[in-house]
């Protein structure tokens, strides 16, 4: 087990090296076109080949990982920030606002959000540019992830206000701010923590799947979803190596839930 | 003793669907002085402690009465010089230390905070701990409540407590959880505080031999009233109601103590008796 960890941060650490330094390990940037070898098998110049317009496809799969080992975390920090806010101010003022926010996040949980985005694409137009669509995925993968760590954060506030040392603290004169800032926030902060590294890896598969349905990370901008697309009517026996991100993903989303933190949280 | 009481109680409570819990509940504590009060087990005793410090509301109850404290009623407060009272004139001693210590922060932060709920800077917490016999050092302080026994916890709750010097502790069942050899080091570090600091304690409890050895006075609460109330040597010696009779009758008895036979106010009387000589009452 303790192999296997280490073994876990050695790979991630890889990965990491090469999204940090695509060009030292690549023949070009993500968008640079080499028209005269289109579909080229892989060489010594291009480990994994070229796609059909030429571009350097081992580049492309290095900046891809940037690209979505660098939104899922920052997906899973905005959703968490929402969820402990509003989770927060539920188990914290009870009564309307509590059954309010709790009934908005019981229908986030329930719509299809998948099917809904498609419908909505299918009606938008098609080319939306790189950026605006990396900042659409971040948001929609941090607006439509904060219910679930809601609702863990607000029984979690709820049974803190209901406990022994948070009434002590009362008993104490502690103001309410006090009680908020220094009795509930440690004990809040491990739960958010511990949804944080769940929802990680979670987002990072979301993000590949948004890519491959052409919803999320938009051309030339790479990202693991948008480069399985190449996979799309193609044997893969043919071609293995166009199997590389699907590869990648797998051993980095195992390679996360691995060295997660597991312990169980104290409230 | 002076002669205007410290605390002068006169309340009735009730709780949201459930009815009166404290019918014209009336008891004094004089300045420096240990009140036990003594009732079974949903009589409605932390429900007196929770009105003092105004903490009622918070339960989902309320309460109608006065209760006059150092020259002012402290149900009629407002919310911010009622918090300025908690803790700072009153303390309160949980049921529960441990449950009652935030899991997450070390006790010398818990300490601080309880200091600054009142006071700048912060606490002079060598002669605080020496007072509650506490190791007066870094390394404890720096632990978390969780590698802390009941006893220790039980301490350091009563520390917290007499941090700013209260006129008035009120401590609900503080030995319940404890073993018997730290009940009783518990009970003697409440009298040194009271005789150390006059202190005045209500002191509230089911067990009717700890009020025998710790309390000036005694009031009896059943079924939402005090059924009796007076000097604790009076009140072991010559119960004039009958809960109170049964109460005294149901302290079990320790072999080897001669209990002739049970039942009636005569062997009552006896065994009481026998327990206040035992704590040296
Ligand atoms: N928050 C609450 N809501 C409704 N009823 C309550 C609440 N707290 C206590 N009660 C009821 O009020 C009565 C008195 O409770 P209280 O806790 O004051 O009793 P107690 O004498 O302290 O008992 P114990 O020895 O078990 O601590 C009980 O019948 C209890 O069921
Ligand atoms: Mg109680």
């Amino acid at each position: 087990m303790k192999a296997a960890r280490i073994g876990a941060i050695l790979l991630l650490a890889l990965v990491a090296a090469g999204a940090l330094m695509p060009e030292r390990w690549a023949a070009g940037r993500y968008d640079q076109q080499f028209r005269e070898l289109p579909d080229a098998p892989p060489s010594a110049q291009f480990p994994l080949g070229t796609d059909a317009v030429g571009r350097d496809r081992l580049s492309r799969l290095l900046y891809g990982t940037r690209v979505s080992l660098l939104l899922a975390p920052a997906a899973a920090l905005l959703s968490c920030l929402a969820a402990g806010l509003l989770g927060g101010i539920a188990g914290y003022a009870g009564g309307f606002t509590d059954r309010a926010i709790v009934s908005a996040a019981d229908f986030f949980l329930s719509v299809p959000w998948l099917l809904l985005l498609l419908i909505v694409r299918a009606c938008l137009p098609l080319d939306v540019s790189p950026a605006a669509s990396v900042a659409i995925t971040f948001a929609l993968l941090g607006l439509m992830g904060w219910a679930a760590p809601a609702r863990i954060v607000r029984a979690a506030v709820a049974s803190l206000m209901d406990s022994e040392f948070v009434l002590m603290a009362r008993a104490r004169g502690y103001s309410s701010w006090r009680v908020l800032l220094r009795q509930l926030l440690p004990n809040v902060t491990p739960v958010l923590l511990a949804q944080f590294w769940i929802a990680v890896p979670a987002y990072i598969l979301t993000e590949t799947t948004l890519g491959m349905l052409g919803l999320g990370v938009a051309e030339p901008l790479p990202s693991w979803g948008g480069l399985l697309r190449e996979l799309e009517g193609v044997s893969p026996l043919d071609q293995p190596y166009l199997l590389a991100p699907a590869i990648l993903l797998a051993a980095v989303v195992g390679s996360l839930q691995l060295i997660l933190p597991r312990e169980d949280y104290p409230v | 003793m002076n002669s205007e009481p410290l605390l002068s109680y006169r309340v009735s409570a009730e709780y949201r669907g459930k009815g009166a819990v404290l019918r014209d509940v009336q008891f004094e504590i004089g300045q420096g002085e240990i009140v036990g009060l003594v009732g079974r087990s949903g009589e409605g005793k932390s429900t007196i402690a929770s009105s003092i410090l105004g903490l009622l509301p918070l339960k989902g109850g309320k309460c109608t009465g006065w209760i006059h404290f150092q020259g002012r009623d402290l149900l009629s407060l407002r919310d911010g010089e009622m918090r300025r009272v908690r803790g700072k004139a009153i303390g309160f001693v949980p049921q529960s230390p441990l449950a009652a210590l935030n899991p997450n922060l070390r006790l010398r932060a818990q300490l601080d905070e309880a200091w600054r709920a009142h006071q700048e800077g912060s606490p002079d917490w060598k002669p605080l701990l020496q007072s509650v016999s506490l190791p007066d050092e870094v390394s404890f302080l720096r632990q978390y409540p969780r590698s802390l026994s009941v006893g220790l916890a039980q301490r350091f709750q009563i520390a917290l407590a007499i941090l700013h010097r209260p006129a008035l502790l009120l401590a609900d069942e503080p030995t319940s959880a404890l073993d018997s050899v730290t009940q009783g080091e518990i009970l003697s570090l409440f009298a040194n505080l009271n005789r150390r600091y006059g202190i005045a304690i209500l002191y509230i409890s089911h067990d009717l031999a700890s009020v025998a050895s710790l309390c000036h006075r005694v009031a009896i609460l059943h079924q939402g009233t005090i059924v009796e109330c007076g000097l604790a040597e009076e009140i072991f010696a010559r119960p004039q109601h009958e809960y109170t009779r049964r109460l005294i009758a149901a302290i079990p008895n320790v072999p080897g103590r001669s209990n002739l036979d049970a039942g009636g106010p005569s062997s009552d009387e006896s065994r009481a008796r026998g327990i206040l000589a035992e704590h040296g009452v």
